[in-house]
């Protein structure tokens, strides 16, 4: 049995389903196939507990781009966006805790309580982030460059990036520079005096690497999703998945879950289709995945089509996933110390920059911190379909965990992951236990098994330096692979993970030409 | 004022100043050198500490001294006398260890006994990182790029950079990416398998940093290693006979051949500046030096705002200058001992004959970072140790030995402030003893006499702020054309006439000597003399 498509999109994730709405945008036949039984992929909702469904594996939705939201048309899909960032409650032991807004307008309040300097810094600081967005936008979310082409072209290319480098005028260009490489807790320290501020700004700079706030390098991360950063989707990552599956589904394309893919079939180093788990054999001259490169090439291609250099460039693609997730279902929303009134929908715990370092710590030696970093959100204060009238779900990503625990993620381990993670929200919100009704414990090998997720990481792959100026490898860095119809369009190419849908829409101008044919169909 | 009697006077004789002195009288120019303290060397200083042992102090390895800074002052001929390191050995609590050779088979047969497969690799990691070293060797040989000037000779100097690295080819460019950004560990992870071989391999990332075997960007470092092959000169990694004191001295006769007049203790206390001018200096006695310009080998903290003084600077420059780190996180421990130490499973001396490092797990190296981080040296550090005597018996008497320990994590800022290190010296002491007997048991019986430098210490005694052996972080935003800061790193200042010389310029770092030599350079070109 085979069935016939122009183009066949591994994964049902939100840059899946990006790459194939652009397809059959285009004209084409195309199919998408999800391993799971619903579609989202790191952003799907799952009903983890009678009547309570989580919120989606990563659950921020800061990042996703506006030009690919317009691109797609995602706001005739129901595709709405709140009118301010959210704010993040960072709580305290004793004390209010401080609440984070990314306006400064807004910010000076919480901020002045605790030092007036900072206050006044962090309307110099947003300014700085100001300018440089449009340059760094530039750079990481257009098609990347050929770093060693000859052409032209490639120059041209080249050119244009440093150039916007140099727009920047001479001081924000040097700032940019020589900020870059230095680890996030040297730069907020430049700028700010209070602990607590520091922490929460640089926070969203580490939780992707296999990094804490000291090390270098982080700062970058923190320029980059500074940049990025806009008010959230509505409704959170379940949200964004329906509208882009119904855009995905008014452009034609045919959606297949629990279609799970085992081998990708290739002649004459073309690929020619792929074939399904249950045996099934789907033909397509073009095939885009939006899985991990790492399951793609070591899991799904036959190891003896891959080039040793080649093999060896993948396999050494650093993905050690550290984040792990726990749900919790809740029958109540537990109020946290000192804010009796209010119900915050993003809280991060760690107070000082040396409590993420800390939590970061106990990953390098296979082990997780008694005080773990835990980002929380809670998606049924938007969206109370996810839980029964009144009650709510608690998302909660666990920093760091790491995927190879000594001794291994025994059941027993599980435990202990969670009662940590309760142990440490109970400390800021007393009534956690007492409104506990269920759970749902995923380890970083959880997420390897379930979503293909290569070392458990949910950006599929690192977001450091080298990896984030060449992703996944120098080999297939711009969405093409050394076989002719097979493209990357997942997090584990440019410009990286989250919830973004980037990679997904630049890698169509990888698939098709200008006119908008694809390789095959030229050459036809 | 009365008309300069000098030429150029430089203030500080660490290597750096007398390399610049020697080019600049070699011109033909009229040179003096001061030196605070009784010594000539800064950190390349011997001491006979205690008497008929003979320490280097401080700075214990010649790494990557250039070549043509040999040649063009014939240090050879003014007493420099280079003896390779012929052994890296790592010993294990339980077992013979690990010794890498000069001999590559002999190097080979010690890394199959942990790994066959990473013996196999060995070699062809070499030969990628020779073909990388190439590359930055002539980046530490030339003036730092600048980015942001408008001068079309620069851009052009930029372009063609760019271009040389892209003519390499795209894997290249990657490998260059990954050198400078990776983990030293992440990055011989890329190759290696053996924990007992990376963790000896991944320290020279982290030598003189605050940062970890983990830490992102310390991988380029273990460029070095293969830096000084390509040198031509494969003693560009040895001890200096006499002790390291002895590149030191060399260069100070070779200045003084040329007629540069060098004096010790003849601290100074100022800048003399006239209309924002440097016009010579002040001595901490009174004393007034006049010179055309004046020539800092002090780190940019000393020259700045203690030499010259914020009230003379732009405040965004005081700024930079301030912002600049230096987080000193290493101590020197110099041990006298009456005999050799004896590592259980080794006969004979042959591993000795080059450093031992105290590194057997790269855990048990990001253990002794994350004490450090939090404010406490480590429990159980990496050490370098190096027995100079089994290659030069000149320094110590017969029969008996000089142990140097190099010591890391040593942080300047302690938890309970920088000025409770005097409180812990010999604390620290005792840490370094008890780890190194740990792995050649009985070793604390056979100490005659002990030596403890805490960063403090280097701060106090050596002149180098926060104890940091490099003046300042060698880490990437210090690098290069931001080294010291953006705009100031071809070694004039602001202050006209004032120009700086010491390892807080660029390249920085090492017995090197290539900011002395390049500062000559620049100086010379700038037709201020």
């Amino acid at each position: 049995m085979s069935s016939r498509y122009d183009a066949i999109v591994i994964g049902g994730g939100p840059n899946g389903l990006t790459t194939a709405t652009l397809l059959a945008k285009a004209g084409r036949r195309v199919v998408v196939l999800e391993r799971r039984d619903q579609l989202g992929g790191v952003a799907s909702s799952d009903e983890f507990h009678p009547g309570y469904r989580s919120a989606g594996l990563l659950h921020d939705t800061s990042s996703l781009r506006r030009w690919v939201v317009d691109k797609l048309e995602l706001k005739k899909f129901g595709l709405e966006f709140h009118r301010h960032s959210t704010p993040v409650l960072i709580p305290q032991k004793e004390g209010p805790g401080y609440l984070h807004f990314r306006e400064p307008d807004k910010a000076k309040h919480e901020i002045s309580v605790r030092s007036k300097s900072d206050a006044r810094n962090y309307k110099d600081f947003r300014r700085f982030i100001r300018r440089v967005s449009p340059t760094m936008r530039r750079v990481f979310d257009e098609f990347p460059p050929d770093l060693a082409g000859n052409e032209l072209r490639d120059l041209w290319q080249l050119g244009r990036k440093a150039a916007s480098l140099r727009l920047l005028g001479k001081k924000d260009m040097m700032e940019v520079l020589r900020v870059a490489p230095m680890s996030v807790a040297d730069w907020v320290e430049e700028w700010f005096d209070s602990e607590i501020l520091r922490a929460a700004i640089a926070a969203p700079a580490v939780t992707h690497g296999y990094t804490g706030p000291w090390s270098p390098g982080t700062s970058f991360n923190l320029l980059l999703s500074e940049t990025q950063a806009q008010p959230s989707v509505k409704g959170g990552p379940a949200a964004l998945v329906r509208a882009l599956a119904s855009a995905a589904t008014a452009a034609g394309v045919e959606i297949r879950t629990g279609s799970r893919v085992v081998r990708l079939n290739i002649l004459d180093s073309a690929v020619s289709g792929v074939t399904l788990e249950n045996g099934e054999t789907l033909e397509a001259s073009t095939v885009a995945a939006s899985c991990h490169p790492q399951h793609l090439f070591l899991q799904l291609i036959p190891a003896n089509l891959l080039s040793l250099d080649f093999e060896k460039e993948i396999s050494c693609y650093r993905s050690r996933g550290t984040a792990a997730k726990v749900n919790l279902a809740l029958s109540e929303y537990p109020t946290f110390n000192g804010r009796p009134d209010a119900e915050p929908m993003m809280i991060r715990t760690g107070t000082s920059i040396n409590d993420l370092e800390r939590a970061f710590d106990a990953v390098k030696y296979r082990d997780f911190s008694n005080e773990p970093m835990l980002e929380i959100y809670v998606p049924t204060l938007e969206d109370s379909s996810l839980a029964p009238p009144g009650h709510h779900v608690f998302s909660v990503l666990v920093h760091w965990v790491p995927y190879d625990l000594e001794g291994g993620w025994t059941d027993d381990a599980k435990v202990r992951l969670l009662e940590t993670v309760l142990d440490n929200v109970s400390v800021y919100s007393s009534g956690l236990r007492n409104a506990l009704v269920g759970v749902e414990v995923q380890t970083p090998v959880d997420l390897e098994t379930e979503y293909g997720l290569t070392g458990g990481h949910l950006y599929q792959g690192e977001h450091a330096i080298d990896q984030m100026l060449s992703r996944p490898t120098h080999h297939c860095n711009r969405y093409s692979t050394p076989f002719a119809g097979l493209f990357l369009c997942g997090s584990g190419s440019h410009p990286g993970g989250g919830l973004t849908c980037a990679p997904g829409a630049l890698a169509i101008e990888a698939i098709t030409d200008r006119n908008g044919a694809t390789a095959a169909e030229s050459s036809r | 004022m009365t008309r300069p009697n000098y030429d150029a006077v430089i203030i500080g004789a660490g290597h750096n100043g007398l390399i610049c002195a020697a080019y600049l009288a070699k011109a033909g120019h009229k040179v003096l050198v001061l030196e605070r303290r009784h010594l000539l060397g800064g950190a390349a200083v011997s001491e006979e500490v205690f008497p008929g042992f003979t320490f280097s102090v401080l700075s214990y390895v010649v790494s990557l001294l250039r070549p043509s800074i040999i040649r063009d002052l014939d240090l050879p001929a003014h007493g420099l006398e280079l003896i390779p390191l012929e052994t890296s050995f790592v010993p294990h609590v339980d077992g013979p260890g690990l010794c890498r050779w000069s001999d590559d088979a002999m190097s080979r047969e010690e890394i199959s006994r942990f790994s066959a497969r990473d013996a196999d690799t060995y070699p062809e990691f070499a030969l990628t990182m020779t073909r990388a070293a190439r590359f930055a060797r002539s980046i530490i040989d030339s003036n730092a790029p600048n980015p942001a000037s408008l001068d079309p000779r620069e851009l052009l100097g930029l372009l063609r950079l760019g271009r040389s690295i892209q003519a390499e080819g795209a894997e290249f460019v990657d490998l260059q990416t990954k050198l400078l950004t990776m983990s030293a560990v992440d990055y011989l992870e890329r190759w290696f398998e053996s924990d007992a071989l990376i963790a000896p391999m991944s320290v020279s990332g982290i030598i003189g940093t605050f940062l970890g075997v983990r830490s992102p960007s310390t991988a380029y470092v273990l460029l070095h290693h293969y830096m000084g092959e390509i040198d031509g000169a494969f003693r560009s990694w040895g001890f200096s006979k006499g002790g390291t004191g002895g590149v030191s001295l060399a260069c100070a006769s070779a200045a003084e051949s040329y007629g540069a007049e060098i004096r010790i203790e003849a601290p100074v206390e100022k800048v003399l500046l006239e209309n924002g001018r440097a016009q010579g200096v002040v001595l901490e006695n009174g004393d007034e030096i006049a010179a055309k310009i004046v020539i800092s080998n002090c780190d940019p903290r000393r020259t700045f705002l203690s030499l010259v003084g914020e009230d003379e600077l732009d405040s965004d420059f005081v700024g930079q200058i301030r912002r600049y780190k230096y987080r000193g996180s290493s101590g020197k421990v110099n041990l006298a001992v009456d005999r050799l130490p004896v590592f259980p499973g080794r006969q004979g001396s042959a591993h000795l004959r080059g450093d031992i490092a105290i590194a057997p797990s790269v855990d048990y190296l990001e253990r002794a970072y994350d004490e450090a981080k939090y404010g406490e040296f480590s429990k159980r550090p990496y050490i370098n140790v190096v027995i100079p005597s089994v290659l030069d018996p000149s320094v110590a008497p017969p029969g008996q030995h000089v142990v140097s320990c190099f010591v890391q994590y040593a942080p300047y800022h302690l938890e309970a402030g920088a000025d409770t290190w005097p409180l812990r010296r010999e604390e620290f002491g005792d840490t370094v003893v008890e780890t190194l007997a740990e792995y050649c048991p009985g070793f604390e019986d056979s100490i005659l006499h002990r030596q403890v430098i805490t960063p403090w210490d280097m701060e106090q005694e050596y002149g180098l702020t926060e104890g940091n052996i490099f003046q300042g972080e060698l880490s990437l935003e210090q690098l290069l054309f931001q080294r010291p800061t953006a705009g100031w790193s071809r070694y004039a200042t602001p202050i006209k006439d004032l120009w700086m010389c010491g390892s807080g310029t660029h390249p920085g770092g090492g017995i090197m000597g290539a900011s002395g030599q390049l500062a000559a350079k620049s100086i010379l070109d700038s037709g201020d003399l």
